[in-house]
């Protein structure tokens, strides 16, 4: 985000320009002066200038004509000065780019990971808290209902009167079949957006997904005090999937078997995830938290759509959860820890 | 002056607006719709009574800062507010503002019709008092300044022995004056004359 944030704020040749001339400058220095002397390891400095513009590949190309650009000068300086100290230094000169080029690379990339993760998470909590949406929804649909309902009481009024005014009562049906129509308009609308996003389908190791989505929640362990344990067995087979739904289905366990703790004051708090092969060839996900359980009335209810026992839920998080992985040809259930607390599973079946 | 009420109703959603039309119409009301405050702002009110639907949420300035707003255009109607989205902090700024009403979408009917009623009520009670202080003022103005002197001298508890007195003037002057003073201001009585240059310092003081 800096990175591209500094990028815009400058001339976007500026950067590169002073890369080359920079280059060019160590390239005539190294040239004019002797061998021995160890210009070409400011090269290094090409090296890091470069990855302010460059992808990986580019970072490559630079370090390689940085060395290029060593073996060149040298070979024009190859009569002057001491030639077995100028080996030597052009050794270490290029030594030194190349590492520099090395490590350029890599922590890129992981940049590059890192920026990915955030944007999956993003994408994660956005479908996940529906709240926004929700509530934009309920007001566009709440607009024409209320319209219905006016025209629905004004026609009712019409026909009361003495004598009843059919035409005005005729027009205010009018006017309500075209609200009517219009909220039914909205909810198809809304219908299409989730609908909008078909799920992939791929191969999924389901180890690799708990921890993609366990790496999206570390500060939330650390916020609430959370020990962590995770219990993946070697033997999970592969499952035909969703990898962005699924680690939501996951998330939202996690984040409520979190929250479950967190509003519990006393006695430890841990959450443990695992995984298991299931019924041969599918796969097994555990979240356990040890908060204050569920009653077990509550257990079939809990993944109704609106049904919630937390102070602010919604009731959305595993209804969804469920339609997930129901699409996903699996089913979830909750039932009750030990010695305390609560486990939500879901299955998988495996194959194709 | 006519009497017919008029109803206005501000909302920026079309089909609610027709809807609000079609009710208010169907109890022999007049009603003039607007898609925004300005819409309202550019239509020449007739002179009647009336009152304000107006919606909370509208492009540009809403409901409730309109509201402020009326204030210093001198725009003089009892609001209803309706609002698809209210809440209580809301409802109660609106209502301390001096709403006559704060519904939430959908509202049953008769609230809203109700709640128009009260308004076109306090309406035509504020304009008639308005109107009687007009004409008072009208009447007022065609005092001569000495006339008015001695009214406010007379409305403020003076004896005419007094009120001579300090105009230098003869009683018999004093009393003639008075009498063109309560025969001008229509005033049956003293009282009367009395409760009259109240309400025109009233008048005075809310204009």
């Amino acid at each position: 985000m800096k990175l591209q944030h500094l990028r815009a704020i400058a001339a976007p040749w500026l950067l590169p320009a002073a890369t080359v001339a920079l280059a060019l400058a160590i390239f005539v220095a190294d040239t004019v002066a002797d061998l021995e002397i160890a210009f070409p390891a400011f090269y290094t400095i090409v090296v890091l200038m470069s990855v302010r513009f460059c992808k990986p590949r580019g970072i490559v190309a630079v370090g390689a004509g940085c060395v290029a650009l060593t073996l060149l000068s040298d070979l024009a300086t190859a009569a002057s000065g001491e030639t077995g100290i100028g080996v030597v230094n052009t050794t270490i000169s290029i030594l030194a780019i190349a590492t520099t080029t090395y490590l350029s690379v890599r922590s890129e990339s992981e940049k590059a990971a890192a920026y990915e993760a955030r944007l999956q998470l993003a994408h994660v909590s956005r479908v996940t808290t529906l709240g926004e949406l929700t509530a934009s929804i309920a007001h566009e649909v709440n607009q024409p209902l209320a319209a219905v309902i006016t025209n629905g009481n004004a026609c009712v009024r019409w026909l009361a009167a003495d004598p009843p005014d059919l035409g005005e009562a005729r027009a205010a049906i009018a006017r309500l079949v075209k609200d009517a129509n219009r909220a039914s308009e909205i909810i198809a609308q809304v219908r299409a957006l989730t609908r909008s996003s078909p799920p992939q389908q791929e191969r999924l190791a389901v180890n690799d997904i708990v921890l993609a989505t366990l790496s999206l929640i570390d500060s939330e362990i650390l916020q609430n005090h959370v020990s962590l344990r995770t219990e993946l067995a070697d033997d999970v087979p592969r499952v035909q999937g969703d990898r962005v739904q699924l680690q939501q289905v996951i998330l939202n366990l996690m984040l409520n078997a979190i929250e479950a703790m967190s509003r519990v004051p006393e006695g430890p708090r841990l959450l443990t995830v695992g995984s298991a092969r299931h019924d041969r060839v599918g796969a097994l996900v555990a979240v356990q938290d040890t908060g204050a359980g569920l009653a077990p009335e509550n257990l079939d209810r809990i993944f109704n759509a609106f049904y919630t026992t937390k102070p602010d839920g919604m009731g959305m998080g595993l209804a969804i959860s469920r339609s997930i992985v129901e699409a996903h040809g699996g089913r979830i259930w909750a039932m009750a820890g030990a010695p305390r607390g609560a486990v939500f599973q879901f299955s998988l079946p495996g194959g194709a | 002056m006519s009497e017919t009420p008029v109803i206005y109703v501000i909302d920026d959603n079309p089909a609610l607006r027709e809807a609000l039309d079609g009710l208010i119409r169907s109890v022999h009301l007049s009603v003039r719709t607007f898609g925004s405050t300005e819409e309202f702002l550019r239509f020449k009110r007739p002179d009647a009574p009336g009152c304000l639907v107006l919606d909370v949420r509208l492009p540009g300035l809403s409901g409730l800062d309109f509201q402020r707003e009326m204030e210093k255009l001198d725009i003089d109607l009892p609001v209803i507010f309706i609002t698809g989205h209210g809440d209580v902090p809301m409802s109660v700024r609106a209502l301390k503002a001096g709403a006559i009403e704060f519904l939430p979408k959908p509202f049953r009917d008769q609230d809203l019709l109700d709640a128009i009623y009260v308004g076109i009520e306090g309406d035509r009670a504020r304009r008639r008092s308005s109107a009687v202080i007009e004409a008072l003022r009208g009447h007022f103005d065609r005092l001569t300044s000495r006339e008015r002197q001695i009214m406010l001298k007379v409305t403020s508890g003076r004896p005419n022995k007094q009120i001579a007195a300090e105009l230098k003037l003869s009683e018999v002057t004093v009393k003639v004056h008075r009498r063109h003073v309560m025969r001008k201001m229509k005033a049956r009585s003293l009282a009367d004359l009395v409760r009259m240059a109240d309400k025109l310092a009233d008048g005075a003081e809310t204009a």
